[in-house]
């Protein structure tokens, strides 16, 4: 249970008002979001994500590159908003998948699966 | 030329937040329909509140120019219209279709009376239009949208709206076990295929997604009649009859957690391979957008 305390405020005291955390309370450390590559070419392999925008693509250009002919140059881009990520389509030949319909972008959720051509991620939400 | 729908708010009745409803949404009724040049919004329900933070992220200079059908003013659909940021500012412009009795118009401003609200109607900031269809028809920016009648206490509409060859047709709060021709035949013969009216299923014909109230399922069903909303295998046998190419089952109950939705899904769609239907059917999910201009 938190305890409070709060001095009352006059002419003889400091005008701070005391407030008492709750014992232990810290804010909680931060924990990465994650994809997990689980299938198609380099998988399987675990992307940390710290950047706001992520494009992930076979071009030399793409933040996040996958080696795989089904997946277009420039095919996807990974947008942090709010601490949230969402996916979306760059007009990409195959499209992307979540959890098996074709969405033009999407917000990620825990245990998403996310498929460009033939390589297959799982997405872990952090915090 | 594009033509995108984003899903805001997909919860029935009342606003569900917490971990049971994480993947799916807790906010109530709200979908845009955006082509290159024109926003459309369908209901106003707490989705609403989100789609105004990111309409605001990225104005256009000349200001917003928004266009507002509501399927009907129950709580769940006009909730999130008091917290639409869009509407405080001068420049925007929000054209809110109804009849021409204005009455959407009016309901919007009566919620905001002091008694409900700090805010009123009248101070907020953005040029408010009422437009009234003509003959169940109205153009909005590049869109045409029709609108439809639909079984639920005190009415609602549905609407089909096109774009560039294509359609969506958005259908919440509609109780379509009630216009089946035999009401028990769901009962006596469940596998058998539930016809529903000639001039329902025209509205939705050919429809590339359909947007439909299936809140409950078979087994929900008869303790919940006349409460105003479809099941979802007669959703299912409604697109199948309409040859609707994707289904979308929407106003998820607030009892539902996100497992109970994918096993609704689930069950709607062993009912469409039942009857050998070619329908892509699955759960609308806040945050989630398809493109309809592409194969």
């Amino acid at each position: 249970m938190a305890s409070r305390r709060t001095q009352t405020i006059d002419d003889d005291s400091p005008q701070t008002a005391m407030t008492k955390l709750p014992a232990n309370f810290k804010p909680r450390p931060r924990r990465a979001h994650v994809l997990d590559q689980t299938a198609g070419p380099g998988s399987p392999k675990r992307h940390e994500l710290s950047d706001d925008t992520l494009v992930i693509g076979r071009g030399s250009a793409a933040d996040l590159r996958l080696d795989s002919d089904d997946v277009s140059r420039t095919h996807a881009q990974l947008l942090r908003v709010d601490d949230e990520y969402s996916i979306e389509d760059l007009d990409s030949r195959n499209g992307i998948f979540l959890n098996g319909l074709q969405v033009h972008a999407a917000v990620l959720r825990d245990g998403d699966q996310v498929q460009l051509g033939d390589v297959v991620f799982i997405y872990s939400e952090g915090s | 030329m594009g033509f995108f729908v984003r899903f805001w708010g997909v919860r029935g009745s009342i606003p569900t937040p917490g971990p049971r409803t994480r993947r799916y949404g807790g906010n109530t009724s709200c979908i845009e329909l955006r082509s290159d040049s024109t926003v459309l919004i369908f209901d106003a329900g707490t989705g609403l509140r989100e789609l105004g933070v990111s309409l605001l992220r990225n104005p256009p200079r000349e200001g917003l120019d928004l266009h507002l059908f509501l399927s009907h003013p129950h709580w769940d659909h006009i909730q999130g219209f008091p917290f639409f940021g869009p509407a405080y500012l001068p420049t925007t412009t929000l054209t809110v279709y109804g009849s021409e009795k204005n009455e959407n118009y009016q309901l919007l401003s009566g919620q905001m009376s002091n008694a409900y609200f700090p805010v009123a109607f009248k101070d907020l900031s953005a040029r408010i239009v009422p437009k009234a269809f003509k003959k169940d028809v109205v153009e909005a920016g590049d869109f045409v949208v029709r609108r439809f009648e639909q079984k639920h206490p005190g009415g609602s509409s549905g609407f089909r709206v096109e774009h560039g060859g294509r359609a969506c047709v958005y259908a919440t709060d509609s109780e379509l076990d009630q216009l089946l021709a035999d009401q028990q035949q769901p009962v006596k013969s469940p596998r058998m295929l539930r016809r529903l009216p000639a001039p329902l299923v025209n509205a939705v014909k050919d429809a590339d997604l359909l947007i439909a109230d299936a809140q409950y399922t078979d087994e929900e069903y008869p303790t919940k009649v006349g409460w105003g909303h479809a099941r979802a295998n007669t959703v299912v046998d409604l697109a199948i009859q309409a040859g609707v190419r994707q289904l979308a089952l929407t106003h998820h109950d607030p009892m539902h957690s996100d497992r109970d939705v994918d096993a609704k899904v689930l069950t709607a769609a062993d009912r469409a391979r039942t009857v050998g239907a070619e329908l892509e059917i699955f759960g609308a999910r806040e945050g989630v957008t398809l493109r309809l201009d592409r194969d």
